[in-house]
């Protein structure tokens, strides 16, 4: 054990190890203090707003607790059927308590989410129930109104049941839970949701893919243009990046209506006949145009920055090697700038999957994507719950995608600058 | 909600309060139209009262009010929002519920304030401020012929070109089928009775398919209230649903070509809510009922062409014509609710879109993606 003998010691006698230990923990607390207050700043404004904004999916504890007697005698009623009368008798006895202490209105805009129509109906029988005799509730509830006697309603709030539920989950793509506990598809008439994720997801990724062909050429150009020509080029990319979405959006739709300066030139040229004008407004057309045109600095500054790091030398290298122009740009230019590309896709897609206000305007009937469905439900409808949830969904879809990135190029790859 | 996250947005919000805290703080949307209140009624009323008013935008929907609830601060006092708001946010309990004769003043006649206003609220927690039209105009230097009855509008034979429609369902299903053969009349009971129907509602959409893929026809669909009069203008289209005070300024105020047809128009409205426990509660309460009193409404329809809610409001109007601000133009006639614009007329009925709004909502959607 000479080892131990031989330890180091500091002048005060301590070993040195431990010393260095002890040193190297202050100085890890500081840095932890250092950071400590941008930590508690992101985790109070960003982790516990979103994490409460996303638990608000799966809770459904308030129609839990506003009808217990309610689900409690509905546990034993399959929802082939009309519910007996002993659910309609608990029914009526929540609900009144539900009046008595204002809280009926929510109940009600509740139930309005899981089936529309319930609004009307718990009004009408929160005036009506006060007059309703002693037994056979049953009857005195379906005559307030007919939709009473519509089983669909009393399986709507059968639904409604469980305290945590992914029920808007399944909604946001268009299925819900049926009677017998399967997973279904809603009427073919509303099926919505999946047709504005899937459109969502084609705009995101032809939009990346317009801004991809046309950013890297303009990006090339700003690196290899001597300083004269491409400090002016910046600043054609720059210009519109700093002009308002709102006044964009609204010159495109000048220069491509039916009537605008495009297709009056057209016109004016010969190109097409006055009343045979192309429509390049409020369609798909439209929409890739003016998105494209938006998104466009936020490929082209990535790119450029990864293009002004390589040198100019290695494709004449590549060229004097023996390579044509094409071989050397592919074999050598191009590789190299993947981090670029990979930052500005992503970039461009993520923004672009979450637009609302460009296709809304200049989209015309498949102007709707998801995101305005979720501001929908925020503001209108107040359906917090499922708003959030096609939130979390839309999130989860940008971090597949992340995740495939990462998988197929590598996020270390990315460069931003 | 977790206790952090309200302390959080307590603070956000209480960093947010621009406004002195003694005054009344009214949320509205903004432009031309918040302009018009605050000359016609919120400014006289500060005077008389003595409480400045401050008026903020906000972008519709209940979500912020909401919000500051949930936080536990709230900021605004009143809001002004549309039908289906008042009744969520009355279900919610955001909302002050009224006593409507006691809180609010009788007309100069007395005439108790529920009969003096044109028709009943659609909560107890609403108090009406004007009535706005959905009605159609075309631009008279783009179209041969006058189209005169909404069956023109879906008439693409007599009148070919595109149409400029809502976005959303809301009032096209109802023109739909007015033009398809159900009269509104007085009110349009008989279009929400056929709308209750899966085969009514049906009926509506397959009537907007088939403008909107008729070759002489197509449709283009509008989101902000300013494009109707542009894309008039701009000849995109030939004929264009839309707010009757928008084509009013394109008409008076800019002096287009832009003729408004009332026929088949929706009477909708706009309410004023009172925030419960607001910063200001109390004055807030006194400062509506000076804002919707007969003088109060007729004021703001000086400055745009909307209608003020109370019957005796037209009567002052009527005395002091020209009444608009320019003083030479005569505002009774472009009320939506002067007798020769009602001879066909629906009531966009709120509580049907608070009820049926998201499914008709999901296939209205279903219906423009097969489009």
């Amino acid at each position: 054990m000479s080892s131990e003998t031989q330890k180091i010691l500091t002048t005060d006698g301590i070993p040195l190890e431990e010393s260095l230990k002890k040193a190297e923990k202050k100085n890890k607390i500081k840095a932890f203090l250092l950071v400590a207050p941008l930590l508690l700043f992101i985790l109070i404004t960003y982790v516990f707003p979103i994490g409460d904004m996303l638990f608000r999916s799966v809770d459904d504890r308030m129609v839990t607790n506003m009808l217990p007697k309610t689900f409690k005698a509905m546990e034993k009623w399959d929802g082939k059927e009309m519910p007996p009368e002993k659910v309609f008798e608990a029914f009526y006895l929540d609900y009144k308590i539900l009046v008595e202490e204002k809280r009926h209105g929510k109940l009600s805009t509740q139930l309005n989410y899981e089936k529309n129509g319930f609004k009307s109906i718990l009004k009408k029988l929160a005036r009506k129930q006060k007059k309703f005799e002693e037994g056979n509730y049953k009857e005195q509830i379906m005559a307030v109104h007919k939709r009473w006697a519509n089983v669909e309603y009393w399986r709507a709030i059968k639904r409604r049941a469980p305290e945590y539920t992914y029920s808007k989950y399944l909604k946001g793509i268009d299925m819900f839970k049926n009677e017998d506990g399967k997973i279904v598809q809603v009427p073919e008439d509303r099926r919505i949701h999946k047709i504005l994720w899937m459109r969502t997801l084609e705009v995101a990724l032809f939009v990346t893919i317009f801004c991809f062909l046309m950013g890297y050429p303009i990006a090339h150009l700003l690196a290899t243009l001597p300083m004269k020509y491409s400090n002016l080029l910046m600043i054609c990319v720059l210009l519109p990046f700093w002009t308002s979405l709102l006044v964009r959006t609204a010159s495109w739709m000048i220069l491509l209506q039916q009537q605008g300066v495009v297709n009056d030139f057209f016109v004016l040229i010969g190109l097409v006949t006055d009343d045979n004008r192309p429509e390049m407004m409020y369609n798909k057309t439209g929409t890739y145009v003016a998105m494209t045109q938006i998104l466009l600095p936020f490929m082209v500054l990535p790119l450029y920055s990864v293009m002004k790091t390589i040198s100019p030398s290695l494709m004449r290298a590549g060229k004097s090697l023996g390579g044509t122009p094409f071989v050397a740009f592919w074999k050598v230019y191009f590789p190299l700038t993947i981090p670029g590309i990979g930052a500005g896709c992503l970039l461009v897609f993520i923004l672009a999957i979450g637009y609302y206000i460009t296709p809304a305007l200049v989209g015309g009937a498949s102007g709707t994507l998801i995101s305005n469905q979720i501001a929908f439900h925020m503001k209108s409808t107040l359906d917090w719950s499922f708003a959030s949830a096609m939130g979390l969904m839309l999130l989860t879809g940008v971090l597949v995608v992340y995740w495939i990135y990462n998988k197929l190029v590598g996020i270390d790859n990315i460069k931003l600058g | 909600m977790n206790k952090l996250s309200k302390l959080l947005l307590v603070l956000s919000f209480a960093l947010s309060i621009t406004s002195s805290a003694f005054a009344v703080v009214v949320a509205s949307w903004g432009g031309a139209y918040t302009e018009s209140q605050k000359l016609g009624y919120g400014d006289p009323t500060a005077e008389k009262l003595g409480v400045p008013i401050d008026w903020v935008d906000y972008s519709g929907g209940l979500s912020e009010i909401k919000a500051q609830k949930e936080a536990g601060a709230i900021v605004w006092d009143i809001i002004d929002v549309y039908a289906m708001d008042t009744i969520n946010g009355c279900d919610e309990g955001l909302f002050v519920e009224f006593d409507f004769d006691k809180d609010f003043p009788p007309a100069p006649d007395g005439t108790p304030a529920s009969e003096d206003f044109f028709t009943s609220m659609p909560s107890k927690c609403a108090v009406g401020n004007i009535l706005y039209s959905w009605n159609y105009a075309y631009n008279s230097e783009n179209i041969k012929g006058t189209p005169k009855t909404i069956k023109d509008f879906f008439n693409t034979k007599k009148f070919p070109g595109k149409r400029a429609i809502y976005k959303g369902a809301l009032t096209n299903l109802e023109i739909a089928l007015a033009a398809d053969g159900i009269k509104p009349k007085k009110g349009g009971a008989k279009i929400y009775e056929a709308l209750q129907t899966e085969k009514g509602i049906q009926r509506a959409m397959d009537k907007i398919k088939k403008l909107c893929t008729d070759p002489n026809g197509g449709c283009v669909f509008w989101s902000a209230g300013a494009q109707p009069p542009e894309l008039l203008m701009s000849g995109e289209v030939v004929m264009a649903t839309g707010w009757n005070g928008r084509f009013f300024n394109a008409t008076v105020g800019e002096g287009a070509p832009i003729v408004q047809v009332w026929d088949g128009q929706g009477l909708d409205y706009e309410y004023f809510v009172l925030v419960k426990g607001g910063p200001n509660e109390a004055d807030a309460k006194k400062a509506l009922a000076e804002m919707t009193s007969t003088e109060g409404l007729a004021g703001s329809a000086k400055y745009i062409a909307y209608a003020p809610w109370r019957k005796s409001s037209i009567k002052i109007m009527e005395a002091g014509e020209p009444w608009y601000k320019d003083g030479k133009t005569d505002m009774v006639p472009h009320m939506p609710t002067n007798p020769r614009n009602t001879k066909n007329y629906f009531l966009v009925d709120p509580v049907f879109w608070a009820d049926n709004g998201t499914e008709i909502g999901e296939k209205w959607e279903a219906m423009k993606a097969g489009l």
